[in-house]
């Protein structure tokens, strides 16, 4: 086995688990565990951390079944966090491969960012589509970044973590 | 015989003879029950022998306590055992009753609508979207459940629709998701309507009641149920109760505030209406 390949062996064996178990969480518990009236989404924090500490492939790739298992355990289609969660992990991963300096303050701001834009596009597709009031549905996803971000620094350590040992 | 009978000897046998006589009056003295000696002696003997026997009971007590270790450890592990045999019982009687007494709901509500066909179900697992209230249960197309199914809880109370099915599962949509809508009319007037989830209302769980006609024929307090218009739904599901009516944000649409019947974000074990008898 070439040197790569064992690299990409020992990414798969630490992400996978790590996303099954996050999605497991996202899907059990933190459907029925509230924070300021919101349930809380944690893979695209995870993403986040991902791409900062493992770089643009590792984001990208992970962005892609982080946002697959988020469509899931939302009951909809494969559509809006996949292509999301895909486009910022890739983005968020070439930022820190060029320009980002990989420490909590990158964290916080790639975290937020992430969870604004997913919040963003949900209310977008709300309004658009099913003629949602805005000031009803921003409030519902300003208290979901708010309650998400409450786990950014648990996040932070386990994503450095992982960053280190991939 | 001669070194017995010395001077030490006759002492002896003397001092003998004195606690023997003595012994022999002190019963005589006191009625025959004890002896000088014991009289005598009483006192001293008293508290060490009661000493004596506390330490030799604790002395068994360890002993038989070490003795007998290993046998209570064995006995102790067996009750536990026991213990958790009857709690599991009692989880399993508990579970059992409680199912019971859903089917027993269930039947009378079966008795009322006898042309409904369901399969109970149990909810999996809850959306994790803020914006939407929908769930999967456990039995999918290979049940005989099929897309837009009613889904009803065991008191007949109207919860959702089944919206996604697979062979082992199925999404349900439930009635206060901003995406439902369902033909509706309340019992105590007939006036008729559409009950639909909105986003002002969602996170309370209440729903909307636009109706059509007069106003008069809406009373807070009125039950809304199911009117069977489009198929979809078999007419006399219960859906809710008028709490309050209201207008719409631009003022000219008026509806009412219906709180729902079935405890929706509760549930845990549903029946899904695979057949009933359209009323159109």
């Amino acid at each position: 086995m070439t040197r790569t390949k064992h690299r990409t062996l020992v990414k798969l064996l630490i992400l996978a688990p790590y996303l099954i178990l996050l999605y497991l969480f996202q899907a059990t518990v933190f459907t029925r565990l509230t924070v300021f009236g919101t349930k809380p989404l944690l893979l695209p924090l995870a993403a986040a951390g991902v791409a900062l500490f493992g770089g643009k492939v590792e984001g990208g790739v992970f962005g892609l079944f982080a946002g697959m298992l988020t469509d899931m355990a939302c009951n909809q289609p494969t559509v809006e966090f996949t292509l999301l969660l895909t486009l910022t992990g890739l983005l968020v991963g070439f930022l820190a491969d060029t320009s980002l300096v990989q420490g909590f303050p990158s964290f916080l701001i790639c975290g937020a960012l992430e969870l604004l834009a997913c919040s963003a596009v949900q209310v977008f597709v709300l309004i658009v589509l099913r003629g949602a009031p805005f000031s009803v549905v921003a409030g519902i996803a300003l208290r979901q970044c708010l309650s998400s971000l409450l786990f950014v620094i648990p996040f932070y350590y386990v994503s450095r973590f992982l960053g280190r040992v991939m | 015989m001669k070194e017995f009978m010395s001077k030490k000897g006759i002492a002896i046998a003397v001092a003998a003879l004195v606690v023997a006589l003595a012994a022999a009056v002190t019963v005589a003295v006191g009625g025959g029950r004890t002896g000088f000696a014991t009289l005598l002696s009483e006192p001293f003997f008293k508290p060490l022998r009661g000493a004596l026997n506390t330490l030799v009971g604790s002395l068994e007590q360890t002993y038989d306590y070490m003795y007998r270790y290993d046998e209570m450890a064995a006995e102790n592990q067996r009750l536990k055992s026991r213990v958790a045999e009857l709690e599991q019982e009692y989880r399993e009687y508990t579970e059992i009753s409680e199912e019971n007494e859903r089917f027993r709901k269930l039947l009378g509500f079966a008795e009322r609508h006898q042309d409904l066909k369901m399969e109970p179900v149990s909810v999996v697992s809850w959306t994790a979207s803020n914006f939407a209230c929908s769930f999967t249960v456990s039995k999918g197309s290979s049940a005989g459940v099929e897309l837009y199914d009613p889904v009803v809880d065991e008191n007949g109370f109207l919860v959702g629709q089944v919206t996604a099915v697979t062979p082992s599962s199925a999404t349900v949509t439930a009635c206060i998701d901003t995406s439902a809508k369902v033909g509706a009319l309340i019992y105590e007037t007939g006036a008729t309507g559409v009950i639909s989830g909105e986003f002002e209302l969602f996170e309370d769980g209440n729903l909307k009641f636009s109706y059509y006609g007069d106003e008069g024929l809406i009373n807070v307090g009125d039950t809304v149920v199911t009117s069977g218009t489009g198929g979809r739904y078999p007419a006399g599901l219960v859906i809710g109760t008028v709490t309050g009516l209201t207008v719409d944000a631009s003022g000219l649409d008026p509806y009412a505030l219906v709180e729902p019947s079935a405890d929706i974000r509760e549930s845990t074990h549903l029946f899904v209406v695979t057949d009933f008898a359209v009323s159109e």
